[in-house]
């Protein structure tokens, strides 16, 4: 693995090339780029704007008239009003939070401890490395299925448990409200563990080898040359990686539907499993799209804000 | 550096538990597909690691052939949904990486579509729930509902970033010596990039189309949402697998699991180098 | 500051030997310089002072100490990266203080070391800078400071002039040298550039295949040469070497350097060495002690470099070619023959076989 290079969204992104003839080389990037604008706008704007004009309605699928209609069944701001006073929003939201907190940071350190060992070659290292990077590739789907299986009453998990405690051991993990959610974080590290150590892997070989012999010699331990060199060079990819990951895990849903289906009751039921549940069962689709559109305007200020700090301090290769 | 004896030993056992903890969910999984039915589901000391009778009913089953084991008769075969999850995710893919690979290169040579690697991150910020009502309404409109070519194409615009990205950064890295050498040459400018650039970049492309396959394949929610019953995915036809007489299909669905397991894991350890890259959006690059 | 003692010293990689033996003594205060072509095993010396790599067999005692098992933080030396290694993401008041730091000094008295070392390197005005945009010299300079806050008795330099343009290595070679006389520690310094070991070492070893060739002060190594590498090797172009058959002859005795067809004489303190040998000879001689003479050898003009101060005229082809070197121009043209001949003072004998020099009684 050679070097890293990190370098933040906005970098580069200036034409290098001055085209011989202007006008073709803007014309050809227009009609190239052209598509991948119409699909941008077809998926925001339009959608959007739907989404805002339902989203102060009563409109539902079932309502009988087209969405476009929706005018009549207007609602002024309740929707919103109602939001505010969700509880069931608001503890899903708590949830989220909650798995978010456990989960980044478990898989950061598991990450980062993985890819402390794989930092140097050893043998047997490529085979490993292959392996551990299997569960991000397990359809998630899948993996939420495979815990569902783990965490039966009668599954492997429990049969584990009981060899080490020398007696039956029968806990109904999917059942209690507590231990429903520990399996879904559970399941959500052991498949995204992998990507935290395969990007911060990336990120610890791209760290000089003689600054940490420089460091070494000049008395530097183990545990000096982490703090002091280490973590500072990898600084930015921390970022990523965590950025990515918060992202991610925001919208938790695959594996913690098939293992719960957001239950016991609504034990682990995340915003995403909330906001299907409303989709699909209440079918109240004005509400919903208050709910969808208030969360997009919260990310998209919390997204507008985190790219100004990251342009702020913006860090060029290590 | 040199490590000491002490370090390899801890090393070693910590990668120990680390493969094992990776492990045991698939192989599991593995050791279920070929379960016959008596031992799918058994508590205490009947709990089997490995099947005792390895069996491939549970693939037969899901193919539609019953067996004496399972007399359970399914609605419809794996063959639709395998079918689904081909075509919505490689059709998914040629939307992605078409419009991803034109503008990435627009960008990068014209610097056309400024807005684009912004719009693009947004795009992949949000979480897909908070704006499938107006997509299942718009698709219901364009009659996409249920079928494998509307999955297709909220998949080629849900990986379209991801497509994007790497062709962008792809690009970025290419030298422009050759193209400049072509148009020298004097052909157009599209002639490079269809003629010179683009086979040039044939790895490349191979790795970001199987890097977005990947992600198109691994969907479920957008099909849980899009489709009912005619053209649902592996996913959402393993999910939906139960029985009123067996309860859960633990080996069919372990088959079915298996199944759609298999590809991606292939592919992603073909891709392994650009993982970094394409998880990263390019940011990183190994 | 410690004298530096390698006693057969070896280092394989696997089946590669990268380090055959060696056995060198580093004086104290000594600024010594280990020159050969890559893969000499010159870094691997110098890594394995360091501590970085463990000798395969042999010792490495500094002083009296016996450095076996002495981890490299813990050796005392001061180490200069080729690429200085400097803490990109530090100032270059952190990069001084770093040291100091890792080992738990007072914050008062860092700032005390820190600020002297800054002083000697002057670097004082640009402490506060980070270290990520300082120009070659300054990046040196506090490559050295970091390590010398440190107080080591051993200095180690590993090529740091190779990254440096051209122009520029003049002078940053004065400014090492200058800082080695403040400094006054013992200094091994790697390199494969002949002119920064001849202008900075005390002593020069001189290194290939592993295989340490000779230590001498520059001017030794230079003059004579212990064996047919090392006279190829010191000097730009580096010593002519004529294969010839030694005989008797009533001028005593001569080598016939058979296709020249001459037969210039030997000098008469290495007869009887060369008598005994029996054996076909090189016939040695700088390229800058030729002068053009009426006697001599006579040899066709086959290309002219003129560098300025200096002209290289190349004599012949193949084996039997000769350079000369003339401070001024000459008048010679490709095509002439020129006659050239070296002072019996400058000439030097190897023997043909085992290449190593024959030396008088």
């Amino acid at each position: 693995m050679s070097a890293v290079t990190a370098t933040i969204a906005e970098d580069k992104m200036e034409a290098r090339t001055k085209p011989a003839t202007p006008n073709e080389g803007a014309r050809l990037g227009f009609r190239l780029t052209l598509p991948a604008q119409i699909l941008v706008l077809f998926i925001s704007a339009f959608p959007l704007l739907m989404q805002l004009y339902i989203s102060v309605t009563d409109w539902s699928p079932l309502s009988g008239i087209g969405w476009w209609n929706a005018w009549e069944m207007w609602n002024s701001f309740a929707n919103y009003t109602d939001l505010a006073a969700d509880t069931r929003f608001w503890s899903a939201l708590q949830r989220t939070a909650i798995v978010m907190l456990v989960c980044v940071p478990a898989e950061f350190l598991l990450g980062l401890a993985l890819a402390t060992l794989f930092a140097d070659d050893f043998p047997g290292k490529r085979i490993f490395y292959s392996i551990l990077l299997m569960p991000m590739m397990v359809v998630p789907a899948v993996a939420g299925y495979m815990f569902f299986m783990l965490f039966q009453s009668g599954g492997p998990v429990n049969d584990i448990l009981s060899r080490i405690v020398g007696g039956p051991v029968t806990i109904a993990w999917l059942s209690d409200p507590t231990l429903a959610l520990i399996a879904v974080m559970v399941a959500d590290i052991w498949q995204w563990t992998p990507l935290m150590f395969l990007i911060l892997l990336a990120g610890l070989v791209g760290v000089p080898e003689d600054q940490m012999k420089a460091a070494t010699l000049l008395g530097a331990n183990a545990w000096q040359r982490f703090t002091t060199i280490v973590l500072p060079k990898m600084k930015t990819i921390i970022i990523i990686a965590l950025a990515i990951r918060v992202i991610e895990n925001f919208k938790i849903f695959d594996t913690l539907y098939i293992m719960t289906g957001g239950g016991p009751g609504v034990a682990t039921e995340t915003i995403s499993v909330y906001i299907y549940k409303v989709t699909t069962q209440d079918l109240i689709w004005g509400y919903v799209a208050a709910i969808a559109l208030a969360i997009l305007i919260v990310l998209s200020i919390v997204a507008v804000y985190a790219m100004k700090r990251m342009a702020k301090g913006r860090e060029v290769p290590v | 550096m040199k490590r000491s004896v002490p370090f390899e030993i801890f090393r070693y056992a910590a990668i120990l538990a680390a493969m094992a903890v990776t492990l045991v969910p698939i192989l599991w999984m593995v050791s279920m597909a070929f379960k016959p039915i008596g031992e799918w589901s058994a508590t205490g000391a009947d709990l089997t690691w490995w099947p005792r009778q390895p069996t491939l009913a549970n693939f037969q089953f899901v193919f539609g052939h019953s067996t004496n084991d399972l007399i359970v008769a399914l609605d419809h075969t794996a063959v639709k949904p395998i079918l689904s999850s081909l075509l919505s995710a490689v059709f998914g893919t040629v939307i992605a990486m078409s419009a991803g690979t034109a503008a990435a290169y627009g960008l990068s040579r014209f610097g056309s579509g400024q807005n684009l690697p912004l719009a693009l991150i947004q795009l992949r910020l949000f979480p897909p729930m908070a704006v499938m009502i107006p997509v299942m309404i718009m698709w219901a409109f364009l009659n996409l509902n249920d079928t494998w070519w509307g999955l297709a194409l909220i998949y080629g615009i849900v990986t379209l970033p991801f497509a994007f990205w790497l062709m962008k950064t792809f690009f970025d890295d290419l030298p422009r010596e050759i193209e400049e050498a072509a148009l020298v040459e004097g052909c157009s400018r599209l002639r490079v990039f269809t003629r010179i650039t683009l086979p040039m970049m044939r790895a490349p492309l191979a790795s970001a189309a199987l890097f977005v396959f990947i992600l198109n394949w691994s969907d479920y929610l957008i099909a849980l949402l899009l489709t009912t019953r005619e053209w649902v995915t592996i996913p959402v036809y393993m999910a939906s697998l139960s029985s009123s007489m067996t309860g859960q299909l633990y080996g069919a669905k372990a088959a079915l699991g298996l199944i759609a397991a298999v590809p991606p894991v292939i592919m992603g350890i073909a891709i392994q180098r650009h993982l970094v890259r394409g998880l990263t959006f390019g940011a990183l690059k190994q | 500051m410690s004298a530096i003692h390698l006693k057969n010293l070896t280092k394989s990689f696997g089946d590669f030997a990268a380090l055959k033996t060696m056995d060198l003594e580093i004086a104290d205060g000594e600024f010594m310089a280990l020159l050969g072509p890559s893969g000499c095993g010159k870094s691997t010396t110098m890594n394995m002072i360091a501590g970085m790599e463990e000798p395969t067999s042999g010792r490495i005692l500094f002083g009296e100490r016996d450095m076996a098992g002495v981890p490299m933080g813990r050796r005392g030396v001061g180490f200069v990266f080729q690429n200085y290694a400097i803490f990109t993401h530090m100032t270059v008041r952190q990069n001084l203080a770093y040291g100091p730091k890792m080992r738990g000094a007072a914050k008062a008295e860092i700032d005390r070391r820190v600020g002297a070392i800054a002083e000697m390197l002057q670097l004082s005005p640009l402490l506060d800078r980070k270290a990520d945009r300082l120009s070659v010299n300054i990046l040196q300079r506090v490559a050295i400071g970091r390590s010398a806050i440190m107080e080591p008795a051993i200095f180690l330099l590993d090529e740091p002039l190779s990254n440096v343009d051209a122009a520029f290595r003049a002078v940053m070679r004065t400014e090492l040298k200058q800082l080695q006389r403040q400094f006054r520690q013992t200094m091994v310094y790697v390199t494969h550039d002949q002119l920064e070991a001849m202008t900075m070492a005390d002593r020069i070893a001189v290194m290939d295949h592993g295989v340490l060739q000779q230590v001498g002060t520059p001017l030794e190594v230079y003059n004579n040469p212990a064996n047919v590498f090392v006279a190829r090797f010191i000097g730009a172009p580096g010593m002519n070497l004529l294969k010839g058959m030694p005989a008797e002859s009533d001028r005593g005795l001569v080598v016939d350097l058979g296709p020249l067809g001459v037969t210039p004489p030997l000098p008469d303190e290495l007869a009887p060495a060369v008598r005994a040998a029996r054996g076909d000879v090189l016939y040695g001689f700088r390229p800058e002690q030729v002068t053009l003479a009426e006697r001599g050898l006579s040899m066709p003009v086959s290309f002219v470099e003129r560098i300025g101060a200096r002209t290289i005229v190349h004599l012949g082809e193949g084996e039997g070619a000769v350079k000369a070197v003339f401070e001024n121009d000459v008048g010679s043209s490709v095509g002439q023959i020129a006659v050239v001949a070296p002072p019996a003072s400058s000439v030097r004998v190897f023997d043909a076989a085992t290449g190593l020099a024959v030396k008088a009684g």
